[in-house]
């Protein structure tokens, strides 16, 4: 470590200073003696470079260094390759034994695949910490460089030592014939007139033009870190809601989690006809759709939401049509479509109590699938529901029980009391459909059940007291309230990336001594253009120069 | 104008924009290598011969253009929805970027390297089906629009890059060199140039089948295993117009043409290659591999010497550092409108159509790797010592990624993309 950090000129420096703060002779060798100077930073000594760091600081340090930056975005980058190799547990929707489906499907490989965790590579731990370890990274290194540049360039000095100048990557060296001074006031409306603000001291210039470029980068990670915050915080409970609801044709539901109900109240799907296709899919059976579109409203519960037994009142609060790239979206709650289902679905049946000895009826009643009521009063009988089951089938050990929650094969048991009937009431089992009736052999049930089946039914009397809906359709119900900053994230990135992309931040400095003219040039990128600039700056002050002439260490075979 | 006579047009021009590429070519290799025939003064001819074949490249472009257009006016959106159109708009904005940089840096030789590249894109956009095909619907959005056509934009200004980083390399190089370094330097510009002849192989290989009418059909059953651990057998039929030196997994002829006595498939697809049409990729990489080692071959056997050292002479005068700062620099241009196209367009596209603005499908993961590599190369510039050959092999190797990212991943990986089908 150099400790003296005293420049010749009088300036004491930070140490880790590379070129004099004041006069910008180079304190530090980078490179080999007289190569074109480092510029980074503009030598000012980085935040991390301190005589003694402690614990702390050296935490600081490693996440301070691009070079480990540049590490962290390749580890990244390589862990991202490995996820992209087999399809990600979380493409599929519910994948029973994923162990056993990528030993199944990828073979061996698949099996060492998912037992290395690489079937959800993305939300791996080391994937999470890499992005973070990137984040710190970010702010970071952008905070041990932002500042000393800020610093660096906001008290620049205007006269610079020779050395900094004959070390930039554009010089000039030329014999001018009128006074200095005459010259630099010559010089500084042809400088403006390029659009640099201009400073000069005595026989000294500087021009310098939109610094505002060399924050672009430490933009762009500002942008990324408010970006990474956002994904990150994402995941706390409440910001974020990814829910797949079915909708069935006509009916409110409540949508899992909220005070919102949804009702669809038409779901239309348009295929493509044979004329619009090309000749390619013309006749060979293959459906191409064309639309899906659910007609949906809105509602949100104002009162009786949670008591189950009363009827929530609903006010609606938006009316959209629901189309693949065109979601429902209500203060951030929005509803994509996302699949959909054609098979007519049971909503509900009205059917009639009847004594089968006597043929006589009781009334009809309206039992709906989703939402019966816990009891009938039908005549003399009471219909007491004691259980039901929406997909309908009997497990190992003989018990009624529910495939799914989706009215398949729904099934009704009753409690029933009344005339000629035991006491303590008798048990029957319903089946709304008629072709889950024979299948389940609703009758040989209820024999075992204790024989009411002889004595009374239930039936349907005509196709008006059966309500279907005719398709379902499945939307996709999401809520993220880290969206606006996610946007903003990237706003600021994109912002950043074109403010350090595309201007440069230009200087030039000049300074004369005994009719002597020295120019040094600098620029973040793009020094093709700043030779030219130069090039057209020197020409109305008679100073004929050829462009490559002003390249400085280069070009030298 | 009707719909066809739009289409019809947009047809010719596509036709007429690619041979005036292939003359502006040959016009750009003239100006190079002319300067050196006698009875000509080499500055004089440069510049007459640049200015004739950038005429013709911005004629050629125009054509392109025009296509552009007028398939946009006749199928009603605009033309990037499948791999012709795609490609076919990528190779446009190659043309285009080329012309910027040009127009920039007036270096007549970069011509002679952007626009084999252009040719190349469009050449394998030819491959594809032309026609134009409805849209479903998580297709029809405007964001997909900018998306893509964004994406490709930045693409093509890392194509330029790669154009130019190749040419600093093949100035640079030291092909006469004996030790280690020049060895292993010229072994990989060796390589390079294999590459893209490869994708020549593939494309002659394709064109010179489809012209014969060459046609073999495969029954092959494939076993899926679903979700809830069930297998289902399907029988699916695979139409291959490349000879089949490799046959889908499990599968019998149904028919097949007799090519140069071949007329049972050589082998048989492994059976880890998945899917229906897998098989007909895996058999179109080894047909391209083939191919191109013919091509290269034949190169090699004409001028008997390694095609770098070939072309390398031609970039005498060049100043390498000036095709190091084009590289740079068309990179730099390339990464803001890449960053907007493939990443945050990508991502406001599929906040609308899935209602998540990234899934990690495998094609967005490709374009953050190629975003997260390119963010590597220009941290990795600030260091010293990494300008010049380092950078440029890094340029090179970038575009190999993003090309992965177009059709390699199409080709290898399934995903939610997979609908701009490859063959």
């Amino acid at each position: 470590m150099i400790s003296n950090t005293k420049c010749e000129c009088g300036h004491q420096n930070r140490v880790g200073t590379v070129l004099c703060e004041a006069c910008g002779k180079p304190l530090i060798e980078l490179g080999e003696a007289g190569e074109v100077l480092e510029m980074r930073y503009d030598g000012a000594a980085r935040r991390s470079q301190r005589a003694n760091p402690n614990f702390i600081d050296q935490i600081w340090n490693f996440f301070s260094s691009v070079k480990v930056a540049i590490y962290l975005i390749i580890l990244t980058l390589l862990g991202a390759m490995l996820g992209t190799v087999f399809p990600q547990v979380s493409t599929f929707i519910n994948l029973q034994n994923p162990e056993e489906y990528y030993k199944k499907t990828y073979g061996t490989l698949g099996g060492i695949y998912y037992s290395l965790g690489l079937a959800d590579t993305y939300n791996s731990w080391w994937f999470i910490l890499l992005l973070v370890m990137i984040g710190s990274s970010l702010v970071i290194c952008s905070l041990d460089r932002v500042l000393p540049l800020y610093k660096a360039l906001s008290k620049q000095k205007i006269k610079k030592h020779m050395e900094f100048l004959t070390r930039q990557r554009v010089v000039y060296q030329g014999p001018i014939l009128e006074r200095a001074e005459e010259w630099i006031r010559r010089a500084t409306p042809v400088l403006k007139k390029k659009g640099y603000r201009v400073h000069s001291e005595g026989a000294a210039l500087l021009a310098e033009k939109q610094r505002f470029s060399r924050w672009g980068p430490y933009v762009i990670h500002i942008g990324l870190i408010i970006f990474l915050l956002a994904v990150l915080f994402r995941g706390l409970p409440g910001l974020h809601m990814d829910e797949y609801v079915s909708f069935p044709e006509g009916e409110a539901k409540r949508i899992p989690g909220t005070t919102f109900y949804l009702k669809n109240e038409q779901f239309t799907v348009n295929y493509y006809s044979e004329k619009e296709l090309p000749k390619e899919f013309q006749n060979t059976g293959k459906m191409l759709p064309k639309l899906f579109q659910t007609k949906a409203v809105l509602y949100e519960c104002t009162s009786s939401c949670e008591d189950p037994s009363k009827t929530p009142v609903l006010k609606e609060v938006a009316r959209h049509d629901i189309e693949v790239n065109k979601p429902l979206d209500y203060k951030g709650l929005v509803a994509y479509q996302y699949d959909f289902d054609l098979t007519p679905k049971l909503r509900s049946v009205q059917p009639v109590l009847v004594n089968k000895v006597t043929g006589e009826e009781y009334g009809k009643f309206k039992l709906d699938m989703m939402n019966p009521k816990r009891s009938y009063t039908l005549g003399p009988y009471t219909l007491e529901l004691k259980n039901k089951y929406m997909d309908f089938m009997l497990n190992d050990d003989g018990e009624p029980t529910s495939k799914s929650p989706n009215p398949n094969a729904p099934a009704f048991l009753f409690l029933v009391k009344g005339p000629d009937l035991p006491k303590e009431g008798a048990q029957f089992i319903y089946f709304p459909k008629q072709i889950d009736k024979a299948r389940f052999q609703q009758d040989l049930i209820n024999e075992k059940l204790g024989g009411i089946e002889k004595k009374l039914d239930l039936d349907v009397k005509a196709m008006s007291d059966v309500d279907f809906a005719k398709s379902t359709s499945f939307l996709n119900i999401r809520m993220d309230r880290a969206m606006p900053f996610v946007w903003t994230g990237l706003a600021i990135v994109m912002l950043g990336l074109v403010l350090g992309f595309y201007w440069t931040h230009r200087r030039i400095w000049l300074r004369i001594d005994d009719g002597q003219l020295t120019l040094g040039g600098h620029t973040t990128k793009n020094f093709f253009g700043l030779r030219r600039e130069v090039v057209s700056i020197l020409k109305p002050l008679g100073v004929e120069v050829d462009e490559k002439s002003l390249d400085n260490g280069r070009n030298q075979e | 104008m009707s719909t066809q006579d739009l289409l019809e047009i947009s047809k010719q021009a596509f036709m007429y924009s690619f041979f005036l590429y292939c003359i502006a070519f040959i016009a750009f290799a003239v100006a190079v290598i002319g300067k050196s025939w006698r009875n000509r003064d080499p500055v004089r001819h440069e510049r007459k011969w640049g200015r004739i074949s950038f005429f013709i490249s911005s004629v050629g472009l125009l054509g392109h253009l025009l296509y552009f257009g007028t398939r946009w006016a006749g199928a009603g959106r605009i033309p990037v929805s499948n791999m012709y159109e795609f490609m076919s708009f990528l190779s446009m904005m190659i043309m285009v970027a080329f012309t910027i940089v040009f127009l920039i840096y007036r270096k007549t030789l970069l011509g002679l390297f952007a626009l084999p590249i252009a040719v190349i894109v469009m050449a394998y956009a030819a491959v594809f089906p032309a026609e134009v095909q409805p849209l479903i619907p998580s297709l029809k959005s405007i964001w997909l629009y900018i998306h893509v056509t964004l994406a490709a934009t930045g693409e093509s200004f890392f194509a330029v890059g790669f154009a130019a980083a190749f040419m600093y390399l093949l100035r640079t190089v030291n092909f006469d060199g004996k030790d280690k370094v020049d060895r292993r330097q010229k072994w990989w510009v060796e390589f390079t140039m294999f590459s893209i002849i490869m994708v020549i192989g593939f494309i002659v290989a394709v064109f010179a089948f489809r012209a014969s009418g060459y046609q073999a059909v495969f029954t092959s059953q494939q076993i899926t295993t679903d979700t809830a651990g069930q297998t289902t057998t399907k029988e699916d039929k695979v139409e291959y117009n490349l000879p089949p030196i490799v046959a889908p997994y499990n599968s019998k002829v149904e028919s097949m043409q007799s090519f140069a006595g071949l007329d049972q498939p050589l082998l048989h697809a492994p059976s880890w290659v998945e899917g229906a049409t897998a098989g007909r990729k895996l058999n179109t990489i080894v047909w391209s591999i083939v191919g191109g080692a013919i091509i290269y071959l034949l190169l090699r056997l004409l001028v008997r010497r390694p095609l770098g050292k070939l072309v390398s002479p031609l970039l005498k005068g060049l100043d390498p550092d000036d095709l190091d700062e084009i590289s740079y620099r068309a990179i730099a241009i390339g990464f803001p409108i890449f960053t907007l196209g493939a990443l945050v367009f990508a991502m406001i596209w599929a906040q609308q159509a899935w209602g998540r603005f990234w899934g990690w499908d495998p094609k967005e993961v490709w374009a953050l790797i190629s975003w997260l590599y390119y963010s590597a190369y220009l941290h990795l510039r600030l260091s010293r010592g990494f300008q010049g050959r380092k950078a440029s092999w890094i340029a090179v190797l970038g575009f190999l990624v993003i090309m992965f990212t177009l059709v390699g991943v199409n080709l290898v990986i399934a995903g939610l993309h997979s609908y701009a089908g490859t063959n």
